[in-house]
């Protein structure tokens, strides 16, 4: 246990030491990161919208009213990034800790940061029809 | 040509708080960063400390942060960095600081000695050598390369939050010496690291491969590791019968 004033002094010491340098591989691990207490987040909005089922067919349809507007439609094209992130980059992760990905983490990153974006848009195109069909014209 | 180095300074005996001061002077191209400070040192400002000894990059002792970066101060050339601008050194980050570039390295040696890390057999030695063939000593070739410098496991940020974790460096060497076709006491090792202080701590954030100065994939060593435990295990099972 170390003492409170030394702490301090340790803390003060990171605090001041300059920023370590970013690379592909650290900028993958904070992104996964982030997209992970997203997805957390996500999950407690998630079962907040099927609790609703319990108060019947009227309560739940007020709620995907909610749901499927263009901000949430925004939202979802927000999620499903942020899904496909976190699911390829885990993959990435599961070939690094097998020990053939960790010579090609970096072209692992690019590759499937890459699927992810052409998957990202293949999916955008269902979710704005969705809203075309809402606010024809 | 003249360049300005921002250099952190800190001196707890005098009870001063920890700062940068800005030194100018003229450089070469191809001065190390261990050259420019000697210079300073040597030149304008004599209660500047840092470590170095060989000078050569074999001891390890100048390892520092250079421009944000754990870099060894005699193996980088002033035009190995960008051109303008500031250079920045700072003390390799995560270890407490003694004094200007000095860092307490006892806790990144206690780390390395849990790890036992010195050749173990109990068979009596063979009249002439222990024989290993080309491929067994290919097997741990880059591990051997370490020059316990701290670069690594002061880049990982892992190690900056949870000082429990064993650290890229002593993972390394346990690697070394469990992936030696003549040491003996492999499986007493993977007992020590099957902990949460050993591998599976590592976030494959890969500070420690793009850090090391002698291009050691320590990351790869690591995930190695993690699957030599689990391979200990099955063994295990499958010797108990279950």
């Amino acid at each position: 246990m170390i003492s409170a004033g030394r702490f301090f002094e340790e803390r003060l010491q990171q605090m001041s030491a300059q920023r370590y340098q970013w690379h592909v591989g650290s900028f993958a691990w904070v992104l996964h990161r982030i997209t992970g207490l997203l997805l957390s987040l996500y999950l407690v909005i998630h079962i907040w919208v099927v609790r609703t089922i319990g108060q019947g067919p009227e309560g739940f349809d007020r709620v995907m009213a909610t749901v499927q507007t263009p901000l949430f439609l925004f939202f979802e094209v927000g999620l499903l990034g942020t899904v496909l992130y976190h699911a390829l980059n885990g993959v990435r992760l599961l070939l690094i800790d097998t020990g053939w990905g960790v010579r090609h983490q970096k072209g692992l990153f690019f590759v499937l940061a890459g699927l992810a974006v052409v998957v990202l848009l293949i999916g955008v195109v269902p979710i704005l029809n969705l809203l075309g069909r809402q606010f024809p014209g | 040509m003249e360049r300005c180095f921002k250099i952190f300074r800190f001196d707890p005996e005098n009870g001063s708080v920890p700062l940068y001061r800005e030194y100018r002077i003229d450089v070469q191209p191809d001065w190390r960063i261990l050259d420019c400070i000697h210079e300073i040192k040597w030149k304008l400002d004599g209660t500047l400390s840092f470590r170095r000894s060989c000078a050569h990059g074999v001891c390890g002792s100048d390892a520092m942060m250079i421009n944000g970066k754990n870099r060894l101060a005699c193996r980088t050339l002033v035009r190995d960095l960008k051109k303008r601008g500031v250079i920045r050194i700072d003390p390799l980050k995560g270890f407490p600081v003694i004094k200007d570039l000095i860092v307490d390295s006892d806790a990144f040696f206690e780390r390395n000695e849990a790890v036992k890390p010195w050749f173990v057999n109990n068979d009596r030695p063979p009249e002439k050598e222990r024989l290993q063939s080309p491929e067994e000593r290919d097997r741990i070739d880059e591990p051997t390369k370490c020059i316990l410098c701290g670069s690594c496991t002061s880049a990982c940020p892992t190690y900056w939050y949870d000082k429990a974790y064993l650290g890229p460096a002593a993972l390394l060497k346990a690697h070394r010496f469990i992936f030696d076709s003549r040491d003996q006491a492999g499986e007493e090792r993977l007992e020590i690291l099957n902990d949460l202080t050993g591998p599976y701590k590592c976030h494959t954030i890969f500070n420690c491969v793009e850090t090391c100065p002698k291009e050691i994939n320590v990351t790869g060593a690591i995930a190695e590791l993690k699957m030599e435990i689990l391979r200990s295990r099955l063994r295990k099972k499958s010797k108990s019968g279950r």
